[in-house]
This record gives C-alpha cells, sequence and structure tokens, in this order.
C-alpha cells in the first residue's frame, strides 16, 4: 500500500491556474465520488482551498494511480491537462506524509502558521469519511497530521501573533481590556477601511458600535451594513467618545480630526479608563501627541503594519522548532507503515489455512452425510475456530513484532507456507473501502 | 528543616522562568506542582515546629519569615489556581527564594517570652503576615502592569507583551490585594494596639512592652505603610491616580513593608526583638 498525493499549491501554480482547479465548485463529495469510481485509490481525500488543490490517495501502484489522478483533475474541473501538469508535484509515501504534516502545521502556507488550514485540512478529511473513501492508512496519516498541527501550536510560537492590521488591532484591545465583551467601540468616518476593522471588531462580542460620520446618512448605512450598530450626528462625537473604550478612526479628512488638547478634555472626566485608539486613515485622523496622555493608547496604521512584520519574523523564527516536530511525527508514521507490511502476509496465511479447512470438510463430505444439519452445522463451526486458535498467536507475534524483524517473519512464514505460489493476496484496504462505498447514504 | 522546601521552591522558580521563557504547558504544569510540593513540604515543617514549640513559630524574626513565605506561596497558589494566570509565578518565586533563605540558612530559635501571651497576639501576628503577603502579591502584580504598560505605550510589543495579562485585568487584581490586604492590615495593627495595652498590665517591667510606642521604628514604619496602602485604595483613584500610579504605589508599599519586615525587625526595633 502506497500514500500517494498529487496537487497544485499557491509554491507551484500561479492563481489563474489554482482559481480553474477547484473541487469546491462542483462539491467535494461528488469529487469524491468520481474519483473513487475509477478504482485507481484504494484510499481518498481532496483537500481543496484558495491556496492549495491536493488529492491523498492510498494506492497499491503508486505510478499508475498518479497518472489516473492527474486525469481525474483535470476531467472532474474541466481544466486541460496540459494547463495542470506543468504545475503538479507529487510525493510519494513519507514523502506525502511530510508534505501532509508541514501543510497542517502551517509550514506550507502562504502566511506561515496561519491556524484556518488545520481547520480545512479537518473539513477535507471529514468529507472523506462521509463519502467513505477514507481506510486505514489515510485515516491515520491525517490523524497524525492533526496531532502535528495540535503540537505545533501548543509547542512554538509558530501561530502566535497577528499578522492582518485588523487581527492586530485586536489582539492589542485585548491586552489592554482583557475580554473584548461588555466593551464600548465608536468609529469614526463611514468608509470601507473602517467598516472592515469594525467588523472584525464586532465578532468579539463587544457590547456597544457607534457609527460617527459627518453624514448622518452614510453612517446609518454602514452601520446597517455592520448590522447591531448605530450612527450617531457629527456634533456627538465627544459624547460618543467619551463613553468608548475602543475608538477606530478612518476618515478621508485632510486635516486631524482629534488633537491632544481635545482629547485630554475628553479624557478627563473618564479618569483612569483606558481609551486605545486605532487610527487607520492617511493621512492621520489622531495628532500623534494625543499617544503621550497617560491612558490613551495611540495606535496608526504604521505601528500597526510595523507589529504585523514583527510578528512575521517571530514566526520564521519558530519554523525550525516545528520543522523538527514534523520529523518525529513523520519518524512514528514510517515505523506504523512499515509494521503494516506483516499484513498482507497475514491474510495470505488465513486464507491458506481456511482454504484446507474447506477442502477438508468437502473431502470427508460423505461420512458426514449421516449426520443432523445442525451436528453438521456444529462441525463446520469447531473446524473453523481451530483454525482461528492455531493463527491467533502467530497474528498477534507478528503484529507486536519490530520494524526491522517483521520483514524476516513475513518472509520465513511466506516460505513455510508456500504462500508465494498461491494468487497474490489482494489488498485487505481495497476491499474494505469498496464494500463502505456501496452502503447506501 | 527549612531546607527542604527551600529546595523545591528553588525548583519551582527555575521551573517557572523556564515556562515563562520557553512558554511549553507540560513545564507550566510540573512548575506550579512543584510550588504545591514546596507549599506542602513547609506545611509539614511549620506544623512540626507547632508541635515542637505548642504554638505556631511567628514570635522571632526568622520565624516570622518563614510563616510569611508560606503564606505568600499560599496565597499565589490561590491566584494562580483560580485565574489561570501562571505569569506571575516568575516574579513572585525570587521573592519566596529570597525569603526562605533566611529561615533555611538561620534555624529558628522559638522562645517564646512571657509577655507574649493570650490569644490577641496570635491575630496580631497572623492578620500582619497575612497583609503583607497580599501586598508582595500587589506589588509584583504592578511590576507586570508597568511592563505591560511600557511596552504598549512604547508600540513596542516584545518578550511581556505576550506573556503577561492585560492591563485592565492586572489593575483589578492589584485592587483586590491591595482591599484584601488593608483589611488585614487595619485588623493587624488595632489588636496590636489593644494587646500592647494589655501587655502593659501584665508585663510592664518587660523592656520590649516599655518600647512600644510610636517612636519605635518597627511600629513607626508599619504605620506608614497604612498611611500608604489607605492613600491608594481611598484617595488615588479620587483624584484621578490609577493604572500605572497605583501600580507604582503597590511597588513602593510594600518596599516599605520588607524594609520593616526584615531590616527593622533584625537591626533597629527594641519593641519587636522576640
Amino acid at each position: 500500500m502506497k500514500v500517494l498525493l498529487v496537487g497544485i499549491s499557491h509554491r507551484t501554480a500561479p492563481v489563474e491556474v489554482r482559481e480553474r482547479v477547484d473541487f469546491n465548485v462542483r462539491g467535494l463529495q461528488s469529487a469524491l465520488a468520481s474519483l473513487a469510481s475509477r478504482g485507481s485509490a484504494g484510499e481518498a481525500v481532496i483537500l481543496s482551498t484558495c491556496n492549495r488543490a491536493e488529492v491523498y490517495v492510498a494506492c497499491e501502484d503508486a505510478r499508475a494511480a498518479r497518472a489516473d489522478v492527474a486525469r481525474f483533475m483535470s476531467e472532474f474541473t474541466g481544466v486541460q491537462q496540459s494547463d495542470i501538469d506543468p504545475h503538479i508535484q507529487e510525493f510519494v509515501d513519507l514523502d506525502a506524509a511530510k508534505h501532509l504534516f508541514r501543510v497542517a502545521a502551517g509550514l506550507d502556507s502562504l502566511v506561515v502558521g496561519e491556524p484556518q488550514i488545520l481547520g480545512q485540512v479537518k473539513e477535507a478529511h471529514t468529507a472523506a469519511t462521509d463519502s467513505h473513501t477514507t481506510g486505514p492508512v489515510l485515516n491515520r496519516l491525517f490523524h497524525s497530521c492533526f496531532a502535528v498541527g495540535k503540537r505545533v501550536r501548543s509547542e512554538t510560537g509558530l501561530g502566535s501573533g497577528a499578522v492582518s492590521v485588523s487581527y492586530a488591532a485586536v489582539a492589542l484591545a485585548k491586552k489592554i481590556f482583557g475580554d473584548l465583551r461588555g466593551r464600548t467601540v465608536a468609529v469614526i468616518g463611514a468608509g470601507e477601511m473602517g467598516k472592515l476593522t469594525a467588523l472584525h471588531v464586532k465578532t468579539q462580542g463587544v457590547h456597544q458600535m457607534t457609527i460617527v460620520s459627518r453624514t448622518l446618512a452614510h453612517a446609518a448605512r454602514t452601520a446597517q451594513a455592520i448590522g447591531g450598530a448605530s450612527a450617531a450626528p457629527w456634533e456627538e462625537l465627544d459624547t460618543v467618545l467619551g463613553a468608548s473604550d475602543i475608538v477606530i478612526s478612518a476618515t478621508g479628512a485632510p486635516q486631524p480630526i482629534l488633537t491632544k488638547a481635545h482629547l485630554e478634555q475628553i479624557m478627563r472626566p473618564r479618569r483612569n479608563r483606558p481609551l486605545f485608539i486605532i487610527d487607520i486613515a492617511l493621512p492621520r485622523d489622531v495628532e500623534g501627541a494625543a499617544g503621550e496622555i497617560e491612558q490613551v493608547f495611540l495606535y496608526n496604521i504604521d505601528d500597526l503594519q510595523a507589529t504585523v512584520r514583527e510578528n512575521l519574523a517571530r514566526r520564521a523564527g519558530e519554523v525550525t522548532r516545528a520543522e523538527s516536530i514534523v520529523e518525529e511525527e513523520v519518524a512514528k508514521f514510517a515505523a506504523w507503515l512499515r509494521s503494516r507490511g506483516a499484513i498482507p502476509t497475514l491474510v495470505a496465511l488465513r486464507q491458506r489455512f481456511e482454504s484446507i479447512r474447506r477442502s477438508e470438510l468437502e473431502r470427508l463430505d460423505f461420512k458426514l452425510s449421516t449426520l443432523s444439519p445442525e451436528a453438521r452445522a456444529r462441525v463446520d463451526e469447531i473446524t473453523h475456530l481451530i483454525v482461528e486458535k492455531l493463527l491467533l498467536t502467530p497474528t498477534e507475534q507478528l503484529k507486536s513484532a519490530d520494524v526491522e524483524s517483521v520483514a524476516a517473519y513475513a518472509e520465513a512464514i511466506t516460505r513455510l507456507f508456500a504462500l508465494a505460489d498461491e494468487e497474490p493476496a489482494a489488498s485487505n484496504v481495497e476491499p474494505f473501502a469498496r464494500e463502505r462505498r456501496r452502503q447506501p447514504h | 528543616m527549612n531546607a527542604i522546601p527551600l529546595v523545591l521552591y528553588i525548583l519551582a522558580m527555575v521551573a517557572y522562568a523556564w515556562h515563562f521563557a520557553r512558554r511549553q504547558p507540560i513545564v507550566g504544569r510540573s512548575a506550579t506542582t512543584l510550588l504545591i510540593f514546596g507549599v506542602l513540604a513547609h506545611t509539614f515543617v511549620i506544623g512540626m515546629e507547632t508541635m515542637e514549640f505548642g504554638h505556631i513559630p511567628v514570635a522571632g524574626a526568622t520565624s516570622a519569615i518563614s510563616t510569611f513565605v508560606w503564606l505568600l506561596a499560599l496565597s499565589y497558589l490561590y491566584t494562580e489556581l483560580t485565574t489561570d494566570e501562571r505569569a506571575m509565578g516568575v516574579f513572585i518565586l525570587p521573592l519566596i527564594v529570597a525569603l526562605q533563605t533566611i529561615p533555611a540558612v538561620k534555624p529558628s530559635i522559638e522562645a517564646r517570652s512571657d509577655v507574649l501571651r493570650g490569644p490577641l497576639f496570635g491575630v496580631h501576628v497572623s492578620s500582619l503576615l497575612f497583609a503583607y503577603a497580599s501586598f508582595a502579591l500587589a506589588c509584583v502584580i504592578g511590576i507586570t502592569y508597568m511592563l505591560q504598560f511600557k511596552e504598549l505605550k512604547a508600540k513596542h510589543l516584545g518578550f511581556f507583551y505576550t506573556r503577561l495579562p492585560s492591563l485592565q485585568v492586572l489593575d483589578r487584581m492589584n485592587h483586590v490585594a491591595i482591599v484584601i490586604g488593608w483589611v488585614f492590615l487595619t485588623i493587624g495593627l488595632l489588636v496590636g494596639f489593644v494587646w500592647a495595652a494589655q501587655a502593659k498590665s501584665y508585663a510592664g517591667g518587660s523592656p520590649q512592652v516599655q518600647a512600644m510606642s510610636l517612636g519605635d521604628p518597627k511600629i513607626l514604619v508599619a504605620v506608614v505603610c497604612w498611611v500608604i496602602y489607605s492613600f491608594e485604595l481611598f484617595a488615588a483613584r479620587l483624584i484621578g491616580w490609577g493604572g500605572r500610579k497605583t501600580a507604582y504605589l503597590s511597588l513602593i508599599g510594600f518596599t516599605v513593608v520588607m524594609f520593616n519586615f526584615v531590616a527593622i525587625s533584625y537591626f533597629l526595633t527594641k519593641s519587636h526583638n522576640f
């Protein structure tokens, strides 16, 4: 059984190709069903995000499967194979495992350490489980990759620190206020930039959000677009600021709209209540000197972008630690994969014993003909139990044998029972997967 | 015997520092476990001393320090387990280790003077020790507040920014610690005055009792502490002090407390040298 990965990602293919090779357009379930019906893959999982389209399969013949999966990608998405082929990357067995582990850890992402990818990998696996296209090999592979993602997140700083301006703003607000639930937010200006940041802050469960704009109608429209926010006229700006914990300022004004003196006036009755001002306007809305006021925390767009850059640099420093976690988990998966080498031998051995039992029962059929049907059933059962008993110990021994000796044992058993003379034993995985597939949904 | 808890506290200190720097969850859990074992060992030591002397060892300056360390470790553990914040451990453990070194190196001599009879004495000492433990926590919380404040203001989000809790959480924790400390400080001082008056009636000849007045440095500085913390609690917020300034007050207040508790107790006081 081989693990094979065939796919394209942001590293290998330009966006024009990636956006066309999107399995989500026609639905992942139908893609999985279509791939399974081709028969080249015993097990399959499809990971399709905006940055990658990857097909993970477990198969007997990697070369045949590789060609077939590439054809499938082209046929299912309707993109010329000649357009996809130059961008395809493929990995077999441990290289495929390593690639998936790096993907799940966020090491292969466009923004290193971004957290969404692990969820997307989980969804891809769930979709495949629901479509009954997974089996023992890919299940094990994907569960290992979830463990990698979890370990990298808890043991390294790879995913720490915000790497977009909106996230950086929310992270800062949390370091000032703790929980953002119950906080009051003011948004100055009704433009697009302010709206985007406000939307992100809103998801943190803030208590109240008020939009203040020179044109009340614009403020009302933005408030409606954000949902659950209210609008206030420009004259009430001071009142709104006085009641707010967080201010997002993004007007198009050519001059600062909030000076240090003005803010000092607003801060006086607030005593020690902190005010976090996010000034994302260009040119700036808030006079830089206002940040000197004791409880005013003023961050402009450059400051936020600087923290984003710092975080990216810090993440880069954690890559080595994350890579070593990936290597450790690849080694564990490799051990598991090798111990699976015993399974075909065990299946062949079982088939040999069973065929002996059946042929002996058939040969002695005339002697048993005098027995009642119940007694004959009993004989069948007893002989079956004897075979099971005989197989039990060697099965356990072989499965628990260490990696190095499995191959030697398998070789010995194959020779002693002349298993190689028989029809090559079909993998236990493929019939398993096919049988599961036949179940009604 | 005080050396066993000291060793465990040192191990816990190393683990807390390691956890603070590398933030591996397992190291954090080990740090807490080590501290719990340190406190258990310390409880055992204090229990044994209590059996030996027939009372809780708080009368001598050295044994009072040991009991104070025990209360501080216990209070910190309570704070950590209720808030799920482990960051303060890296600041509190060095204090615990430094103070516990004194009883570990200098075995306590707990000869109970006749002056120290009566239930009021126990209330006096235990209230004050608990107040000092609260002030120690408030001081550490204040320091972390200042570190976090500095990085947020300077827009340099570095080492402490990611590791310390938010400003408002720290401000609230500081306030709670000061309230608890102030209540026990007040109780401890009031009981002390009442008890000193009583002691004059039955042990008036003792030089210590004769020295019990505001003129004695130990008593004077304790009253100064009370004034500092009363100001922090009642006046500071009214005149618009808060956040960083109350954090400073917590730091100054505890510095005075430590000066009184260690330096004055050993070298200067005439009224409290039992």
